[in-house]
């Protein structure tokens, strides 16, 4: 069998708080294939960007850190790897994109300029290359008229552009893993598809892997292979997209799904209300907790689930699911 | 049913500094000659993306932002020229809900004390009875009773929506004005706070001025829809029409955009891919201000723009393609 | 259906903002140290001339007496008075001028900031282009002639550091102002009926008010650095004393008897120092920002 791009096994971060230490990421194992399409979803405060920055080895100084698992990369492993290698491999073989382009872009530096700096300290290229290069990306990511626009500054383009920009610039050393942060939480939903459209072809590309993190169930069923759904640091579910829209067998991942009121192709004049999920995501001082840590919100509560932590449950279809009443569902 | 609110021509622009100095005074028309009305007990929605001017519609309806032209009826009456006693009467039966719970509580009051301003400014109820109406709005969003003393900060991002909501209850109003009230919250709290929202129409016989940019949503909860684009109304109809026969190109690309679970829907529409970006905001072109996104426009688009038409069936379309 | 969303132990902390920022202060061991020091100063300026009872104006010995000598704990100054005496009294004046300086600025520049900030417009222009008048004048000179021209009383001498330095809470108030006016809650504040009035000083003033504590707090300090500069060039009161005064007085023999200058600038320098630390303890305390969630 191939071995996956990159294999996570049994990855626990903690993370430091005035409560004490708390795991943001809760022995979390999961891979991803070369030219695949992964989503993790979840509420905010889930540990969805945190797995992110983990992988990105970004997770913030003296207060997150590594405590245990692997995050193998074509064999190596990025947990015990030194800050120089880890830069190397940013930018380099694994890029990300981030929800707010205008904040992740540098104001005073125009667009290409900002490209070709990527370029020229990862690849080594002139000046003079590393410039057309920049209006070559700036091409393939659909800004009309890239010769003139690289001479932008990031104010003067509008939300959409500036993301196109940022994904230009995370595509400039062709990396094999792109994580898209939320991508297109701030822009609207006319851009958000060109967005989207311009992510499944560069992928067709360039062959790269996409993690795609997102709170929408529709964006994940629209981009994704495969999803994780996430919960207080733990997978509570994870599965093909399609399989686990169908029939998500966890109560969390159940609640996500019907709890959207999604466009619907048969529209009928009677609405019912909406499948609540009742309560709010807990805080961390509950994380790493011995229990089923979405006990207190789930319509399936017994006695088991106050017990002990949920093991993963296989199912045929390569669906899989930490719920003690996974099959029930 | 009758109409609780007539909105005609109303126009609203705000002043713009291009070049600086002395330079000449352009205006932004961020909301430009718009007109519909609204039905006693139901919920009309206003969809459009940044920039559209359909937030800036609700806070003129409000009274919260200057109008330029146009006028605003309430029960028959015109409110944008109202002052002092009958503006009072205005703010008691219009409402408004905002969109970020956490910038739309004073931090430094106590949630009993947000819910009761409006009582304050505009009642003139002993306080007695303003503390009974409180303790009743607490009830009604469904907040326990001992929240009443805490300060917002304490809330989390659902439970300051529903502080919002047992405010702009408060004087038990007509209208309420709900600016992406859910927009803010995460997905599953959103549920909770339509669903509250739905309730208590059903409960207090309220009329909603829905302001949304996500389709599902507007789906879930208007009786009718009002899209706009660049300031202007491209489309108006009732949610069976709407959703099942757009008629604007801009409504069906918008449409068509939102990614969704239901896979029927994905397999059967082709995302309609709108290129490029709106026109400047202070420089509209001369024609249809879609004509440049438009990937069915002609050449009559560019030259004139088109007026908003009802078919005779009250669906009204802003599209020279459309007749 | 629905359940309750926060656990037990949550709903019960009611806390008051300031009970947080209070809590906060005191994790900033440096300013809680200062403020202990400053209480003391103000006990010993208000409680001293009670405990000491020795006039500072009355001749007790030889001049030029060096500290610890001859029975006197600092010393005598060029006419043989008390230094001890003297800075115990002139603590006292020194503070209140510090103290009501302070809070001229703070009136005039919330004022100033408030109206410009919340009207905008024409209002704002006329205000801030004086406040930019008086940021342009030079402090020192503006007030020496209006202590020259008006008579070195203590109100004026109060009157002309205040005219001076309040263009600075006024710009903070005024950008504050401007800043919180576009938030929502205003807006809503607004949509309920509040008058101009009531947004202006019930909405927006007490959350605009930390900054404007801690630059008001500073502003103490500097008042009282100005009141012994202005000592210094001898415009002052000459029938009461003020760590300035005492440093203005004795400047000539500063080689002679250096210590007659360097005790009272001490006094300045550690209050002074004690106030600017409370002021950046308040500045973290106050400042949302900082204070974790």
């Amino acid at each position: 069998m191939m071995r996956p791009l990159l294999d996570v096994q049994n990855l626990t971060i903690e993370l430091t708080t005035r409560d004490g230490v708390a795991p943001v990421i809760d022995d979390l194992s999961f891979s991803l294939n070369a030219g695949e399409t992964l989503s993790f979803v979840g509420e905010s405060g889930c540990g969805k960007s945190m797995t992110a920055l983990a992988l990105m080895g970004l997770l913030p100084a003296n207060v997150g850190r590594i405590s245990s698992g692997h995050i193998l990369f074509e064999g190596a492993d990025l947990a015990q790897a030194s800050d120089a290698r880890l830069r190397k491999i940013r930018g380099n073989d694994i890029s990300m994109i981030f929800q707010e382009p205008m904040t992740s872009l540098n104001p005073v530096l125009t667009i290409g300029e900002q490209i070709a700096e990527v370029l020229r300290a990862h690849q080594g290229l002139s000046r003079k290359a590393a410039w057309e290069q920049a209006i070559a990306l700036l091409d393939a990511v659909r800004i009309p008229n890239p010769k003139g626009r690289a001479g932008d500054y990031p104010f003067q383009m509008s939300g959409g552009q500036r993301q196109r920009a940022m994904i230009a610039m995370a595509l400039a050393c062709a990396p094999k893993i792109l994580i898209a942060d939320e991508p297109t939480t701030a822009l609207d939903v006319t851009v958000q598809a060109q967005i989207f459209d311009l992510l499944g072809d560069l992928r067709k590309q360039t062959g790269a892997a996409i993690i795609l993190i997102t709170h929408d169930m529709g964006a994940v069923a629209e981009m994704a292979e495969r999803m994780i759904v996430m919960y207080a640091g733990r997978k509570a579910e994870l599965g093909p997209v399609d399989q686990i829209i169908d029939h998500p067998r966890h109560p969390y991942t159940k609640g996500l799904i019907e709890c959207v009121p999604h466009i619907q192709s048969e529209l009928s004049s009677t609405r019912h209300d909406l499948v609540e999920v009742p309560g709010i995501v807990p805080s961390l001082r509950e994380f790493g907790k011995d229990q089923c840590l979405f006990a207190s919100r789930c319509r399936y509560l017994t006695e088991a689930c106050l017990a002990g932590r949920p093991k993963p449950k296989e199912f045929a279809n390569a669906q899989s699911a930490d719920c003690w009443h996974a099959e029930e569902l | 049913m009758s109409d609780l609110l007539n909105v005609d021509n109303l126009t609203v622009r705000f002043e713009v500094k291009r070049g600086g100095g002395w330079g000449k005074k352009s205006y932004l028309y961020a909301v430009d000659d718009i007109s519909f009305a609204v039905k006693k007990g139901e919920t009309l929605a206003i969809v459009g993306e940044s920039g559209s001017g359909k937030t800036t519609a609700a806070l003129a309806v409000a009274r919260l932002v200057k109008a330029h032209s146009g006028s605003v009826c309430l029960g028959g009456e015109d409110v944008l020229q109202t002052q002092d006693e009958d503006l009072r009467a205005f703010r008691q039966k219009v409402q408004f809900i905002f969109q970020d719970p956490y910038s739309s509580l004073n931090p430094r009051q106590r949630a009993e004390a947000i819910v009761r301003e409006p009582l304050d400014s505009l009642s003139n109820k002993s306080a007695a009875e303003k503390t009974q109406i409180v303790e009743g709005l607490f009830q009604a969003v469904g907040l326990r009773p001992e929240q009443q003393r805490l300060f917002p900060h304490q809330f989390s991002g659902g439970q300051r929506q529903r502080i919002g909501i047992a405010r702009a209850l408060a004087t038990q109003p007509e209208l309420i004005i709900c600016d992406e009230p859910v927009s803010a919250l995460d997905v599953a709290v959103q549920a909770q706070i339509l669903n509250l929202l739905r309730k208590l129409q059903k409960d207090f016989g309220l009329t909603y001025l829905f302001i949304s940019h996500d389709l599902g949503v507007v789906q879930h909860m208007s009786d009718s829809i009002a899209v706009m684009y660049m300031g202007r109304i491209v489309e108006h109809a009732d949610r069976m029409s709407l959703f099942t026969a757009p008629r604007h190109p801009y409504t069906q690309a918008l449409l068509s955009a939102v990614p969704t679970v239901d896979r029927v829907k994905r397999a059967s529409q082709k995302r309609i891919l709108i290129p490029g970006d709106p026109p400047d905001p202070v420089n509209l072109p001369k024609g249809c201000r879609f004509a440049n996104r438009c990937l069915v426009a002609q050449e009559l688009c560019h030259r004139q723009e088109p007026a908003l038409m009802s078919d005779d069936n009250g669906h009204r379309t802003a599209c020279h393609l459309v007749s | 259906m629905t359940r309750p969303e926060l656990q037990e132990e949550e709903t019960l902390q009611a806390q008051h903002p300031f009970t947080e920022s209070w809590a906060m202060f005191r994790k900033n061991t440096a300013a809680v140290a200062a403020l202990a020091l400053l209480t003391l100063i103000t006990f010993g300026a208000i409680f001293g001339p009670m405990l000491y009872p020795v006039d500072p104006f009355e001749m007790v010995w030889a001049p030029f007496s060096p500290p610890g000598e001859e029975g006197f704990l600092l010393g005598t100054d060029y006419l043989g008075r008390d230094l001890l005496s003297m800075i115990i009294n002139g603590a006292k004046v020194s503070l209140m001028i510090g103290v009501s300086a302070a809070l001229m600025t703070v009136i005039i520049g919330v004022t100033v900031g408030a109206l410009a900030g919340f009207y905008r417009g024409i209002v704002e222009e006329i205000l801030m282009r004086i406040t930019e008048f008086f940021q342009v004048l030079p402090t020192l000179l503006f007030s020496m002639v209006l202590v020259a021209l008006f008579g070195a009383s203590l109100p004026m001498i109060t009157f002309a550091i205040g005219i001076v330095s309040w263009t600075a809470v006024a710009r903070i108030t005024r950008s504050e102002f401007l800043r919180i006016r576009e938030l929502e809650y205003v807006m809503a504040s607004r949509a309920s009926g509040a008058s101009n009035m009531k947004l202006m000083f019930r909405v927006i003033l007490p959350n605009a008010l930390p900054p404007i504590i801690v630059q008001s707090a500073l502003m103490v300090g500097s008042a009282i650095l100005f009141e012994a500069g202005l000592s210094f060039l001898g415009l002052t009161d000459p029938n009461v004393v003020s760590w300035g005064q005492i440093i203005g007085s004795n400047r000539q023999y500063i080689l002679d008897a250096g210590y007659t200058v360097t005790i009272p600038g001490v006094a300045i320098f550690v209050t002074v120092l004690a106030i600017s630390l409370v002021g950046d303890g308040l500045n973290d305390a106050l400042n949302p920002k900082l204070r974790q969630r």
